[in-house]
């Protein structure tokens, strides 16, 4: 544990712990709304906000953020608007953020795929800094106090959308604020686990939990612990065996996952 | 007063030509209970959801307790008891059967308030009307598709409505649940004045009714009165239910 000394190391296993915790909890929302396409979709569109930070010399972090964050804000209105499943939309942002991506990634071929922009894509945990730290710190707290806040709405949009409304809930701004969230704190989490592989605690912590609960609020519970869980133990096998993290965090949910399905007391239906 | 008015409505669906509804004009007096039969598509569940705003007017205006419903949507819902056809939940779902019914309260609540004392003992209390209460904290997913049904009904009722719009409330129920259940319908209608529309292939529930019955098919009301007087268009297109 010698490792633990240097501030470096003591950045990435914080910041294994708050990306865990807050992916762990948005995978509740993920999963629980069928929003499967959000991963890939937000991690590719914060890839083509990346590309076009280094071909404008900008800080490729911060451009990711906005590509993500305008294209969360974009999702639900226009999938009203097309009045066709939020996922289909999100697949389209999708192929149009790839290919953005590839003709930003043109207008600077002297940087290319062996830069910042593949940091993006792969995850670069020591890289992370302080002002990372921070930034992910006030999105969890914020996530967390929304989430309080709004539990009730939440909560009766992920059990049904259309029962919602039926009972005098306007379930479009809490849907909206959802997929939003869930674009910054991926942009955010991508210097721990890159754009490839961050969509495994977007699906796996939620998933987890829920061949094992019955109940709403303690899957709610549960997930980020989970999402924390992977990402350190993540952490620390890639220290190990001296493998990339985001492949060690994606390896450790499914497997968390896996053992989940083959234990579940849930596959019986129960007489009352 | 009038609990509910359409004037001339159509609803037609995205991506299709013909309306589900059309040219429907319809006033509820507050208090009625109304049944609405008809075979298959002829529009029934769009006209309850219609009612309540959960689908958009293509043309005409629907107006409840003289508010209209595309416009005070969400106002208008909080006072809406609605039981949607056929609900079954997921297996795995992880809500228990008192989650879902206290539900039903969350649009009167408000944004931000959380659920008092006071909601959870109405919810409670509208389980135990429906003889459910000791289901409450069994994972929904896991009721029978009856017991499902129940606490649908329960949310409906939990919310205290003044207007309640069942779509098949009867489909999963055995002829003594049924007769509860209309049993609660008639004593919420006589003690607290609520109106009620339901929409039922069940005609054993109208056949001794004296309530109102609009009779509809190919999207259009074609009769509408009491049993008398629709008996004739309701055994012609419905034949197979009269023999």
């Amino acid at each position: 544990m010698m490792w633990l000394q240097y501030a470096i190391f003591q950045r990435a296993i914080i910041g294994c712990i708050v990306t865990g915790l807050l992916m762990g909890l948005i995978s509740t929302f993920v999963v629980r709304m069928r929003l499967t396409a959000i991963g890939y979709s937000m991690s590719h569109s914060a890839f083509a906000g990346a590309a076009l930070g280094v071909a404008l010399s900008m800080n490729p972090l911060i451009t990711a953020m906005v590509f993500s964050a305008v294209t969360a804000l974009l999702i639900g209105p226009a999938a009203d608007k097309a009045r066709l499943p939020i996922d289909t939309i999100t697949s389209i942002a999708f192929s149009l953020n790839m290919a953005l991506a590839f003709i930003f990634l043109t207008l600077s071929p002297q940087v290319g795929l062996s830069s910042e922009v593949a940091s993006i894509i792969w995850g670069s945990i020591v890289a992370i800094t302080n002002n990372d730290l921070i930034y992910l710190e006030i999105l969890f707290l914020t996530t967390l106090t929304l989430i309080y806040l709004f539990w009730k709405e939440l909560f009766a949009i992920m059990f049904d959308r259309r029962m919602a409304e039926a009972d005098g809930i306007n379930t479009k701004p809490f849907i909206y604020s959802i997929i939003f969230i869930i674009g910054i704190v991926v942009a955010l989490s991508l210097k721990l686990i890159g754009g490839i592989l961050v969509y495994s605690l977007l699906f796996n912590p939620a998933s987890s939990t829920l061949q094992f609960l019955h109940d709403m609020k303690k899957v709610v519970i549960l997930s980020p612990i989970i999402g924390m869980l992977s990402c350190v133990s993540g952490f620390l096998m890639s220290l190990i065996f001296d493998v990339p993290v985001g492949a060690c965090i994606a390896l450790i949910s499914t497997l968390i996952f896996a053992i989940s399905v083959a234990l579940s007391p849930k596959r019986r239906r129960v007489i009352v | 007063m009038r609990a509910i008015e359409l004037r001339e409505v159509s609803t037609v669906y995205e991506g299709e030509r013909r309306p589900a509804i059309k040219d429907i004009n319809l006033t509820i007096e507050v208090g009625e209970i109304v049944y609405v039969i008809g075979p298959n598509a002829a529009g029934k569940t769009t006209l309850l959801e219609t009612i309540n705003g959960l689908l958009p007017i293509s043309r005409g205006q629907a107006l409840v307790f003289n508010m209209d419903v595309q416009k005070n949507g969400w106002k208008i819902r909080r006072e809406i008891g609605y039981v949607p056809q056929d609900f079954i939940a997921e297996l795995g779902e992880p809500y228990t059967a008192l989650d879902v019914v206290l539900m039903g309260r969350f649009g009167k609540i408000g944004v931000i308030n959380k659920p008092t004392r006071e909601d959870k003992t109405r919810a409670i209390e509208s389980m135990r009307l429906l003889g459910i209460e000791d289901l409450a904290n069994k994972p929904i997913g896991k009721l029978s598709g009856g017991q499902q049904q129940k606490v649908m009904i329960a949310r409906a009722l939990a919310k205290e409505p003044k207007i309640l719009l069942m779509d098949e409330p009867f489909s999963n129920l055995d002829s003594e649940s049924r007769g509860r259940v209309l049993e609660i319908i008639n004593c919420l209608n006589k003690e607290r004045n609520v109106t009620v529309m339901i929409v039922t292939h069940d005609l054993r529930q109208i056949l001794n009714s004296s309530h109102r019955i609009i009779v509809m098919n190919n999207g259009k009301i074609i009769a509408d009165g009491d049993f008398k007087s629709v008996f004739n268009v309701a055994k012609e297109i419905l034949p197979h239910k009269f023999r």
